[in-house]
């Protein structure tokens, strides 16, 4: 007997044949990466689809634009472009490690390439290139509405502007960022480091803040839709840091128990303070992260079992959280009021 | 060979000077019939080239943590390699990572201690060093600016295994002279002479060198001759006492010892008694980072006995068996 029961909460399920390692969602698309190297594009309202390219040496991350008309994937060995008109790929193996790709608009892209960040056209040609970091780039991301780029690697971030290779802001910290989160306000550059830290600037004067004592690195950070709430893994439970008014210097965090290692964070669209982490437990859970007192413990407000260990999850609508687990399921979640 | 009984993926850190044999030995492994499946991470590109193989190209990269461990230093490359490599589907038996001969062994090996994510999936198994054996004194003798290390010193200092190979193009004489170099640097370490890197595999994968367990397995190497009269810098000093030890006192000097010199400490093990506890404290230690447990209790009638060995840079075997013997019980009120 083989019957699939899609429960009500379940939109749809596919699947991909590798180890998803990230998603992106855009418009009527669902990109799947797997860590082999293979990107995948399916349907958001069904989670039909294909393979779309294979990036040799395997892939760290991907990347739709905007429009959902192009596609980049970065991986160890190199990176790739996807035009959705006519479905060619545009394979580039630098063997230099791309760890990140994103969208300036839906013409540029930024790509990490060893310590190098590359911004593209849609076609993969280099437009202009910041100079080399003093070692891998780990993070890129757009600031001013994709008028300056910010480049993470070890000891630094540095922005720049257009065509400009000599960074306009140089931002030191000792150490390894692994992760770069800018709020679309662009009022803080913060970074998630190997040393157990995030290190927080002030972009406007460079004013610094490290907020320490994470049991481990912290390699997960995002800024919700208002630029306000700042959540972050390194550490069994969720942190979320207020960063209204003067910023979360001398505040405490509230803290969202319900993981043993957190594997993906994703903001809900919009102002609410929703938040979903997924777990190597294979447990999503559902927050209203911003509710209580700052140094609040919270509960999830709901979880959801995916039975695998959560590999990417990423919001394609308010009420649509797409999933993707370890051993290849895709699933989207339809998530209702919370 | 066995897989670990943790779980975790042993990985292997095998390094030495250019002619030393690395590649030859790298290949043998690769094309032994063992069955296991293994990564390769290399600094030198291009040299290993299995068809079954995953072979994987890492360019140093040493990152600082900002820790107050002014020794501590880890691999971002790696840290980002293994990682990436975890998240794949195909799962490996083995992961040998290939440093360059003049690569510092500790960076390597921290990295082992300090990423939650690659502890947790990873363990270190062992560091093996290549040396030729023809060539190698000439290495250890060569004078170095004040302040740089001497890496050939260095990474048979850091070593579980020393693969002695192309004994075949040097004399005897020259072959007593290196061993009795290396047990002046490092007295506990396992000699395996070898000739075009032909090794039993047994004796340097899946080794356990960094198992607590197994650090008592290595018991009849633990504490070998070492009063060579070599005037080297980097030495090994074994100590031994009967009686049992005061773990409040035990700790504090240890911990001081390893704050302040854990910088020139390169390793450190030991088996320990504690007072009033049944079982032997294990220890064993990269520069500052020190990981310990209790281990096996003490038997029925076995005499309860401490040994320790540090290896490292002016070492003051005296000094250090001053402070050890001052944390024995029996030392009383004389600290």
């Amino acid at each position: 007997m083989s019957v699939t029961a899609i429960p009500e909460a379940l939109a749809w399920e596919s699947g991909v044949d590798d180890a998803p390692v990230a998603l992106s969602v855009r418009r009527d698309l669902v990109a799947v990466a797997g860590a082999e190297g293979t990107v995948w594009v399916l349907d958001v309202a069904t989670g039909a689809g294909a393979k779309v390219l294979d990036l040799p040496g395997g892939s760290l991350d991907v990347a739709l634009a905007p429009d959902a008309r192009h596609l980049a994937a970065a991986g160890p060995l190199g990176h790739a472009l996807w035009a959705r008109d006519g479905g060619r790929a545009s394979v580039f193996e630098t063997g230099a490690w791309s760890s990140k790709a994103a969208w300036a608009n839906k013409e540029r892209v930024a790509i990490a390439s060893g310590r190098r960040a590359l911004v593209l056209d849609t076609e993969g040609r280099e437009l202009w290139a910041p100079e080399p970091t003093a070692s891998t780039v780990t993070d890129v991301a757009w600031m001013r509405a994709g008028r300056r780029l910010a480049v993470a690697a070890y000891g630094a971030v540095s922005c720049h502007e257009r065509h400009t290779p000599v960074p306009v802001a140089t931002y030191r910290y000792v150490g390894s960022h692994l992760a770069l989160a800018i709020p679309a306000t662009g009022r803080w550059i913060c970074s998630g480091n190997q040393d157990a830290s995030i290190h927080i600037w002030r972009s406007r004067d460079g004013s610094e803040l490290t907020m320490s004592g994470y049991p481990e690195k912290v390699s997960r950070l995002a800024f919700d839709d208002t630029g306000t709430w700042l959540a972050a893994d390194g550490a069994p439970e969720v942190t979320v840091w207020d960063f209204s008014g003067k910023g979360p210097a001398g505040t405490a965090p509230r803290s969202l128990t319900c993981h043993e290692t957190i594997t993906a964070l994703a903001w809900r669209p919009g102002s609410d303070g929703h938040l979903a982490s997924g777990g190597d437990d294979g447990t999503i859970a559902l927050w209203r992260a911003t509710s209580g007192r700052p140094e609040a413990r919270l509960r999830p407000a709901r979880t959801l079992d995916g039975g695998a260990a959560v590999a990417a999850l990423a919001w394609a609508a308010p009420d649509v959280l797409i999933a993707a687990y370890r051993d290849g399921r895709v699933l989207a979640h339809r998530v209702s009021g919370l | 060979m066995t897989t670990s009984a943790d779980g975790r993926v042993p990985v292997t850190v095998l390094t030495g000077f250019l002619g030393s044999g690395k590649t030859t030995l790298l290949n043998r492994i690769l094309t032994e019939q063992h069955g296991l499946r293994i990564a390769v991470i290399e600094n030198e590109f291009g040299e290993v080239g299995i068809d079954d193989a995953l072979v994987l190209d890492a360019e140093e990269e040493i990152f600082e943590m900002n820790n107050g461990c002014i020794c501590c230093t880890v691999r971002g490359d790696l840290i980002r390699i293994l990682g990436a490599l975890m998240r794949r589907r195909d799962k490996f038996d083995h992961i040998l990572i290939e440093t360059t001969g003049l690569a510092d062994p500790a960076p390597v090996a921290q990295t082992f201690f300090m990423d939650d994510e690659i502890a947790a999936q990873l363990r270190l198994d062992a560091i093996v060093t290549l040396v030729d054996a023809a060539h190698v004194l000439r290495h250890l003798d060569e004078a170095k600016p004040e302040g740089v290390e001497n890496e050939a010193v260095e990474q048979i200092a850091f070593a579980d295994r020393v693969v002695l190979n192309k004994t075949d193009l040097a004399g005897q004489d020259t072959i007593d002279e290196v061993i009795s170099r290396i047990r002046a640097i490092n007295a506990p370490v396992e000699v395996i002479p070898a000739r075009h890197a032909e090794v039993d595999l047994a004796r340097i994968m899946d080794v356990g060198a960094f198992d607590l367990d197994r650090v008592l397995r290595d018991d009849p190497a633990f504490l070998t001759d070492t009063e060579h009269q070599h005037d080297a810098t980097v030495t090994s000093v074994g100590i031994e006492l009967p009686g049992e030890l005061d773990e409040e006192r035990l700790n504090r000097w240890l911990g001081e010892l390893l704050r302040t010199k854990g910088a020139d400490i390169f390793r450190s093990k030991g088996i320990l008694a504690i007072a009033d506890e049944p079982r032997r404290y294990v220890f064993q230690g990269v520069h500052m980072l020190l990981d310990g447990e209790f281990g096996r209790p003490w038997q029925e009638g076995e005499a309860r006995r401490n040994r320790l060995v540090f290896i490292g840079r002016d070492l003051d075997r005296d000094a250090l068996e001053r402070a050890f013997a001052g944390c024995l019980v029996t030392a009383g009120a004389a600290v």
